[in-house]
């Protein structure tokens, strides 16, 4: 700041209102050599000259006694006025009274009558216009523009100093999120994704009303709170969430949080929030809770997280990456047949070995680097496709997962005609896995890419079918070709006496409707039997096989 | 003639003024006609003579702030005696403290001529 005020070459400039010739002369001479010095003789000539200068004056001096229009006038009308109430005004008075009334309307400093030594006058208007520029730059930085929420540096400032006036209250740390805001922002556009980051500030600040709380916008839809401590935050979020509810889009926006409760660790407050935020993140995309507590094993996870996040480009690079394939049996004659595949993503880091897909796709689903890795799947094999055409002569088509986030990548269908033209293979021998979740989140949308790809040829396989809110419905306008019932079904139908029955509600639907049924997870022989006498077509699962390497797989043709 | 000496010889404290003018006699000289031929000398005077005393209270505080900051003690003091007793309205013999004020001024006005 120094630097930049010294170097800067900046002459800023000073108004003197001053009747008196001979005073004014003298703050002139004193000043105009490090300012660019203006005269007025009374107040109305320096408003109409304040009014009307480009550059507003980095700093009025101002005599109260004048003629026309007095000091206090000019003062009190500047302060009243948005536009100049932000310039310093130094008051020039000799009175003691004058310097009351001169701080109550507003004025910044005084320099006395007689005049102080030039060097005293040089100082106090310096110190002043570098006070009042510092307390611009806080003002205009201080706040998030959009919301009126602090900025984050200036509430990890805030909260410090709350923490030091008052550090008998212990305070948390609260991070707000939304699941999934991007797509808000994707599909209803930013101007939307405003208004709903808009209204939630507003809720925020009347929800945390007490408890001396204050509010941040860290950044996109990330909120953070710090207040006094309480044991339970779920009525808070509650009431946030009832809100939203009934905020006035189509879209479910559902709010969660992450709570460091600081109780006696004594860490800075950046850290106390990044590891609320770790705690928020970690329940991402989990429907089962909304708030999340901070702790050790959190930290281990973020770090073990982020590790994985830095090295996903570098293992794509080196191959890493690598492709399996599960069988997928058609049980509908005698002997079950190989139909097709589902193409499954492994990954053998050099140094943590074989990495659960748990563990990463959710990860890369919340970041959006799991395009990347789609994309990836579908060209390797797209790849093995035409590579057991060619040298098997044999055509075995392969699902491939399609995340909810390539359902909004405009370039999404010309990315998989692309795969298919380098290989030279059709739509039949992809196979277009989409989750049933995407269409309650964004059923337009998906409808719309789902009828372009079924008019190119694609097929559309419904995958964790009957895990959503809106199965049913969903089959009645959306055009699809394959129902994959939700895994948690056939786990429990051998033993549960409802999810069999669904599972056979499910078989009788899609056969009402003409749509195959491929059921997924199929371990043993009394589930195969089981689905068989149902009427279910396809089965995949360790029954069969586990996902294998090409090359196993290769053997079962 | 208008010399830092003969000002210092009238009762000016010089050294204080000048240092206002950041060291520059050439200012300061400049300035102390000026101040000596501020019309607040006859404002106060005919504001005395017509009993206007708010009238007679601005000239005078005019006054007594350019000669304060110049430094001219004799003409400070006598305008600030005059201020103080104008501002609460005392019952004085403005006409003959303004003479006096006048005639303090007349002598510092001599040296320029």
């Amino acid at each position: 700041m120094e630097n930049f005020r010294k170097h800067s070459g900046l002459k800023r400039s000073i108004l003197i209102v001053e009747d008196e010739a001979v005073n004014r002369d003298i703050l002139g001479f004193i000043l105009e050599d490090s300012y660019d010095v203006s005269y007025a003789e009374n107040g109305q000539i320096a408003l109409d000259m304040i009014r009307a200068s480009e550059q507003p004056y980095s700093l009025i001096l101002l005599d109260l006694m004048m003629p026309v229009m007095d000091g206090y006038t000019l003062l009190s009308t500047l302060k009243e006025d948005d536009k100049y109430k932000y310039i310093p005004v130094i008051v020039l008075t000799a009175e003691k009274n004058a310097e009351v009334k001169s701080i109550k309307l507003g004025a910044a400093d005084f320099i006395k009558k007689p005049y102080d030594m030039p060097e005293v006058i040089m100082a106090r208007c310096e110190r002043i216009i570098e006070l009042y520029e510092d307390q611009k730059i806080i003002r205009s930085t201080e706040r998030d523009e959009l919301t009126g929420l602090y900025s984050r540096n200036f509430f990890y400032e805030y909260v410090k100093q709350i923490e030091e006036l008052d550090s008998n209250n212990k305070r948390d740390a609260l991070v707000l999120n939304v699941d999934h805001f991007r797509l808000v922002n994707e599909i209803y556009g930013h101007e939307e994704g405003d208004r709903v980051l808009r209204f939630i500030a507003d809720s925020l600040k009347d929800i945390f009303a007490e408890d001396a709380s204050i509010i941040c916008r860290s950044d996109a839809d990330n909120f953070y709170i710090s207040c006094i401590h309480r044991d339970d935050y779920r009525d808070h979020l509650e009431r946030i969430q009832d809100k939203l509810d009934k905020i006035d889009i189509s879209h479910k926006i559902r709010i969660r949080a992450g709570v460091n409760i600081n109780l006696e660790e004594i860490v800075s407050v950046a850290t106390r929030f990044d590891r609320a935020k770790a705690a928020c993140d970690r329940i991402r995309g989990d429907f089962t809770r909304n708030i999340a507590y901070y702790s050790k094993d959190i930290l281990k996870q973020v770090i073990f997280h982020e590790r994985l996040i830095n090295e996903m480009g570098k293992g794509m690079e080196d191959g890493d990456f690598v492709v399996y394939f599960q069988p997928k049996y058609l049980i509908k004659g005698d002997e079950p047949k190989l139909t097709s595949a589902e193409a499954l993503i492994r990954w053998k880091h050099p140094e943590l070995g074989m990495i659960n897909p748990g563990e990463f796709i959710p990860l890369f689903e919340n970041n959006g680097l799991i395009q990347k890795l789609d994309n990836y799947v579908w060209s390797k094999a797209a790849a093995k496709i035409r590579d057991w055409k060619d040298r098997l002569g044999v055509s075995v088509p392969v699902s491939v997962n399609v995340s909810r986030i390539d359902i909004y990548d405009s370039a999404f269908e010309d990315k998989l005609m692309n795969i298919l033209k380098e290989n030279d293979i059709t739509p039949e021998d992809l196979l277009i896995e989409i989750t049933e979740s995407a269409y309650s989140e964004n059923a337009g949308g998906l409808l719309k890419v789902v009828n372009s790809l079924r008019n190119k040829g694609f097929r559309i396989e419904m995958d964790d079918f009957g895990s959503g809110y809106s199965s049913l419905n969903m089959l009645t306008v959306m055009p699809i070709d394959i129902i994959k019932m939700d895994i948690g079904f056939i786990r429990n139908m051998t033993k549960d006496e409802k999810s069999k029955r669904l599972v056979e509600l499910i078989i009788n639907i899609a056969q009402f409707l003409k749509l195959r049924v491929v059921a997924e997870g199929v371990e043993d022989k009394d589930q195969l039997e089981m689905l068989k006498g149902m009427g279910c077509d396809i089965v995949q699962g360790f029954y069969f096989s586990k996902p294998l390497p090409a090359e196993e797989f290769e053997a079962l043709f | 003639m208008l010399t830092i000496d003969n000002l210092n010889e009238l009762g000016a404290n010089t050294g204080e003024g000048l240092k206002r003018c950041m060291g520059r006699e050439d200012m300061y000289l400049k300035l102390v006609p000026r101040a000596l031929n501020d019309t607040n000398f006859e404002k106060l005077k005919e504001a005395v003579g017509e009993g206007d005393l708010t009238a007679a209270f601005e000239a005078a505080h005019a006054l007594k702030g350019v000669s304060g900051n110049l430094s001219l003690t004799p003409i400070f003091d006598k305008s600030e005696e005059i201020t103080e007793l104008l501002r609460i309205k005392s019952d004085a013999d403005y006409a003959v403290l303004v003479e006096e004020l006048i005639g303090i001024r007349d002598r510092f006005r001599a040296l320029c001529e």
